[in-house]
């Protein structure tokens, strides 16, 4: 068997598409993941009793259930519960959002955590009081150290977009299945699909390492 | 206004059930170059904490400037403003150039504008000897360079105490007379000091007080030239042995 590569030719246009919504739903999640996260992530690590129990609960969903069901969740059972109605898309978008915070969030703690605790004494013997200390002095340090780690979970996000198959949404994934189901081309469809994702996590990846190398302190 | 900077009034501290200050009495007055001393554990360092509210007090009073640190964030704020620290490990801002570190205060505490605050900076930089290190990260900076950087910070805020937490522990013997040098050139301006150090020499030559604590006690209060050529105690003469 020889690999027809009219076929990928032809199926371009399509997966193409798919992958144009597989990175929006990635960069919002990413975008959305990332703010609350650091809002999780200061509450577990400096929140008053509520705001840490809540978030501790929060992180404890989330990494208790797996994502294909957070997003039939959110996608079927939300709209029942709230009466609302929501596009796949939508749907799916929450999810990673909801998702992707919950993980930030260990990372966003773990490095508030690292920063040493002198730096903030230093700070509030200044009289600065402890929100500035957390803006102008952790934040800056913390976020550097984060970087590592939020690199993985780049990658991870754009990744479990292609869960979102599940419900009908015509990411990168879901369109491989589609244009597969009509040509049998398995190997070249899938080829192409898994060659897509690489190289757009391999940018990503890549741009972060550049931007991490140039955020380092001297 | 009297000219009782510090008071402490029966000060206790505890962490648990570990007693770290036991009744403390204590009276700094405006322009004392108070010199603690003692053996390591003795509560010095956690003595001066409690000054600036680093370690709130498990019992009694110490009151700054007439603020008690009991009181709300807001007093512990305004004595914090009147008492800048310089730590042992200096405790820099990494992010942030010597400059930076110095127009730090003024900007995000005192809300000065940028040029004001650069301009003060600059010269307080001069002071310490660093003037030619302004654009220079912490980490590109020695020891000395870094101690000297951390006192110009907290200068910079116009304190009327300077707490020096053992500013020269983490040094090597040949960058700490720059710091000590720093430190007796503060001490001419008329700035009132409390500095926990085992330099003998700086107690003796820039001291007014030398205090001596043991677990949690003050035993020893005095003019540093006579308790250190006629030490009191056996425990005091020992530890002088030790540190000399």
């Amino acid at each position: 068997m020889s690999f027809d590569w009219a076929s990928v030719v032809a199926a371009l246009p399509s997966l193409l598409e798919g992958l144009q919504l597989t990175i929006l739903i990635a960069l919002t999640g990413l975008a959305g993941g990332v703010c609350l996260g650091i809002l999780t992530g200061v509450a577990l690590a400096h929140g008053g009793f509520l705001a840490r129990n809540a978030a501790h609960a929060y992180v404890a969903v989330i990494r208790g259930t797996p994502i294909v069901v957070q997003v039939m969740f959110v996608y079927f059972a939300l709209p029942m519960l709230l009466g609302l109605r929501l596009s796949a898309t939508s749907a799916a978008i929450i999810t990673i959002v909801f998702n992707s915070g919950a993980y930030n969030a260990e990372i966003v703690r773990g490095a508030l955590q690292s920063v040493p605790r002198g730096l903030s004494e230093a700070a509030l013997s200044m009289g600065l009081p402890f929100r500035s200390v957390l803006a102008y002095v952790v934040a800056p340090i913390a976020y550097r150290l984060a970087l590592p780690a939020m690199g993985n979970q780049v990658v991870n996000v754009v990744k479990d977009t292609s869960i979102f198959l599940v419900i009908g949404v015509g990411e990168l994934t879901r369109r491989g299945q589609e244009v597969m189901a009509e040509t049998f081309r398995a190997v070249e469809i899938w080829t192409a699909v898994a060659a897509l994702y690489l190289i757009l996590i391999t940018v990503l990846a890549y741009s972060l390492r550049l931007y991490e190398r140039w955020a380092r302190l001297p | 206004m009297s000219d009782a900077l510090i008071v402490f009034e029966r000060t206790r501290k505890a962490f648990g059930e570990h007693v770290v200050l036991e009744a403390v009495d204590l009276t700094i007055g405006r322009g004392d170059i108070a010199v603690v001393v003692g053996p390591s554990g003795s509560g010095k360092s956690t003595l001066l904490r409690c000054v600036n509210g680093l370690e709130p007090i498990s019992g009694g009073d110490l009151r700054v400037d007439g603020i008690s640190v009991r009181g709300p964030e807001r007093d512990l704020r305004r004595i914090r403003l009147e008492a800048g620290m310089v730590f042992q490990q200096f405790h820099l801002f990494p992010h942030l150039t010597a400059l930076q570190n110095v127009m730090f205060g003024l900007v995000r505490v005192r809300r000065r504008p940028k040029a004001e605050a650069r301009e003060r900076a600059t010269s307080l930089l001069h002071k310490v000897g660093l003037g030619s290190r302004m654009g220079h990260y912490p980490s590109q900076l020695s020891g000395g360079q870094q101690q000297r950087v951390a006192i110009a910070r907290s200068l910079a805020l116009e304190p009327k105490i300077m707490l020096f937490d053992e500013p020269t522990s983490a040094l090597d013997p040949e960058l700490r007379q720059e710091v000590l040098k720093v430190m007796q050139a503060v001490a001419q301006t008329g700035m009132t000091m409390v500095v926990v150090t085992h330099e003998m020499g700086f107690a003796e030559r820039v001291g007014s007080r030398l205090i001596f604590m043991e677990a949690g006690r003050i035993v020893h209060d005095g003019e540093p030239g006579r308790l250190l050529r006629e030490p009191p105690s056996e425990r005091f003469r020992d530890f002088l042995s030790h540190v000399r």
